[in-house]
């Protein structure tokens, strides 16, 4: 290995890639991240393509077609499966496998394990994000002009759920119960941020804008089907609530699983 | 080799532990103390670990063994002492990268990703050391090879005990600690592991070992401390250790039938029916005179001691009375299992 003679900082660069190219392999590997977390949304929409190719747009969708709509949703689907999700349950299970405590054995510093962690989940939700549009344009969905606002959309999201999902698997007591928490919290977030069907109650939407999965659809909304830029306001939504998980998981985040 | 006979060590800090400075021992422990709450799980102990030495410590399960070695490891903050290790202080959060670099851990508990092979898990370790060993080379001394393309979820219990060994071996550490290292093994596994360790300690590895095996202790370390209730009670060679050396040997024989001990020609030497067995057991510190006149006096009286056997004190035997077992001693606190 020649990495000894590398200066520090190029050495830690190669040691963050090292770490993403085993997190990596580590996940498509498993079947269960592999399958659930990437291929389950692209199912979703190639379905939904099917089922609402040619619909004209309607005031029900905001004046898009079904499938304008559905693209950036199940697009932000795909990105809360594959940091928010994945992370906890992962996080979870490594710890009370005793896996995170044998990292803390290692020289790797905390900071490479979790930018890889952190940059393995974006390049997981690019693809699946491109994928997604991909599939969208073949049923007919014009492919997007704003591609800067949703490179900045994408990343801001998939590091703010990642930071949510830390925070989660800081606060999850046992690995068992980890897909269940998960779920619970992200099932009625999904259902009342409208990435199933839009939601036209003005209550419900004041609501769901203040918490962090709506803002990340608007914010996707915008730029893939309304041709406009970046959403500021849900972007700052965003970040806050990226800002209080990370804050979590600093404060609670532990790497020894839990005395029997 | 320095032998300490030490009864129960003084808490200062300047005791025989401090006589060996940093640079001259791999491992200085001074006055170490830890509590979880109430407990008080290690109390003042002291010890060092001199450069290419095999250091054992050897103890129940509760001891405190695992504390010592995970507040060495920098895993667990100390609440009092001094504590050194290769030069750096396992406390200071600032050198634990520095520190990890430059040791390999093995600890209890078998930890791997599953859906990694065998030869893909320690690469991606060695990634994260400076100066690594060979891959292959780690395969071939872990006792791998033939299973680097099986997926470590398809290992056998045995097999990931040694790839666990191969991940503390990747980083080619000067100091290895090894966490009751072969707890679970088979005999021949235990034989292959304490070959590897005599191997890494001929390559120049500082090696520092719980266990609560005596045979290991015996066959693999230089030099033992016996602790017990969060304290060393004992620490020496293997074969000196707690007195070893100078204990009375143990004669013991079955009494020839129509004769009771009072018939025996022994000079001042008590003798004692011993519990279970019915066998008569003589301790003596000169085992060569009393054997001669026990012999003497079986083949003058035409009969014979069956059963008859000399044994110095086991290790087990010092180890046991060491710990409280057998003989007067507080009751152990069990602290391991409840803060871990």
């Amino acid at each position: 290995m020649s990495i000894a003679t590398y200066r520090a900082p190029r050495r830690d660069l190669a040691l963050l890639w090292h770490q993403i190219r085993y997190e990596q392999l580590s996940f498509w590997r498993n079947p269960q991240s592999a399958f659930f977390t990437f291929v389950f949304p692209v199912v979703l929409i190639a379905v939904f393509g099917a089922l609402f190719r040619g619909a004209d747009g309607s005031s029900y969708f905001y004046g898009l077609t079904a499938l304008q709509y559905y693209v950036p949703t199940i697009a932000a689907l795909s990105v809360l499966g594959s940091c928010y999700s994945q992370l906890a349950i992962v996080l979870a299970m490594r710890r009370q496998n005793g896996i995170l405590k044998r990292v803390r054995a290692t020289p790797l510093p905390a900071w490479a394990y979790f930018l890889g962690l952190l940059a393995h989940c974006i390049m997981v939700s690019v693809v699946d994000v491109v994928l997604i549009a991909g599939i969208g344009a073949v049923f007919g969905v014009p492919l997007p002009t704003h591609w800067p606002a949703i490179a900045v959309t994408l990343v801001l999201g998939a590091a703010s759920f990642c930071a949510l999902g830390v925070a989660v698997a800081s606060l999850i007591r046992n690995a068992e119960a980890a897909p269940a928490v998960v779920q619970l919290v992200l099932f009625p977030l999904v259902f009342i941020s409208g990435t199933y069907m839009p939601i036209h109650s003005d209550v419900l939407n004041s609501i769901a804008s203040a918490l962090p999965v709506r803002p990340f659809n608007q914010a996707l909304l915008g730029p893939f089907a309304q041709h406009t830029g970046f959403d500021w306001k849900a972007l700052g939504v965003l970040a806050a609530w990226g800002a209080a998980g990370a804050l979590i998981a600093i404060r609670r985040f532990r790497w020894n699983p839990r005395p029997q | 080799m320095r032998t300490q006979l030490t009864g129960v060590p003084e808490l200062a800090p300047d005791g025989a532990a401090r006589a060996g400075s940093p640079a001259a021992s791999a491992v200085a422990v001074a006055g170490l103390s830890k509590c979880y709450g109430t407990v008080q799980a290690v109390r003042g102990v002291s010890f060092t670990v001199g450069h290419g030495e095999i250091f054992a410590l050897l103890g129940p399960n509760g001891a405190g063994k695992t504390t010592i070695l995970e507040i060495l490891e920098g895993f667990r903050t100390r609440d009092a002492g001094l504590v050194d290790v290769l030069g750096i202080d396992p406390g200071d959060r600032s050198q634990g990268r520095a520190l990890r670099e430059r040791i390999g851990l093995v600890l209890q508990d078998i930890a791997v990703e599953p859906y990694l092979t065998v030869h893909e898990t320690i690469a991606r370790n060695a990634g994260y050391y400076p100066a690594p060993r060979d891959v292959g080379d780690v395969i071939g001394l872990a006792g791998l090879v033939g299973q680097e393309r099986r997926k470590v979820r398809n290992l056998s219990g045995g097999q990931k005990r040694r790839l666990d060994l191969a991940l503390g071996l990747i980083g080619n550490p000067e100091l290895l600690f090894l966490d009751e290292p072969t707890t679970g093994f088979d005999p021949n596994a235990r034989r292959d592991a304490w070959d590897i360790v005599r191997g890494l300690q001929g390559s120049g590895t500082t090696i520092l070992l719980t266990t609560h095996y005596m045979d290991e202790a015996q066959a693999l370390a230089d030099r033992v401390a016996v602790i017990s209730g969060g304290q060393i009670v004992a620490e020496g060679t293997p074969s000196t250790i707690g007195g070893r050396d100078r204990a009375r040997a143990r004669i013991s024989f079955a009494l020839p039938g129509g004769y009771t001990t009072a018939d025996l020609p022994l000079d001042a030497v008590p003798a004692s029916t011993g519990p279970g067995d019915g066998l008569v057991a003589v301790e003596t510190a000169e085992p060569t005179r009393t054997l001669h006149q026990l012999t003497g006096w079986a083949l003058a009286h035409g009969t014979v001691l069956g059963q008859l056997t000399v044994v110095q004190p086991s290790l087990e035997d010092i180890y046991l009375r060491l710990t409280g077992h057998g003989g007067p001693g507080e009751p152990e606190p069990t602290i391991e299992g409840s803060t871990r």
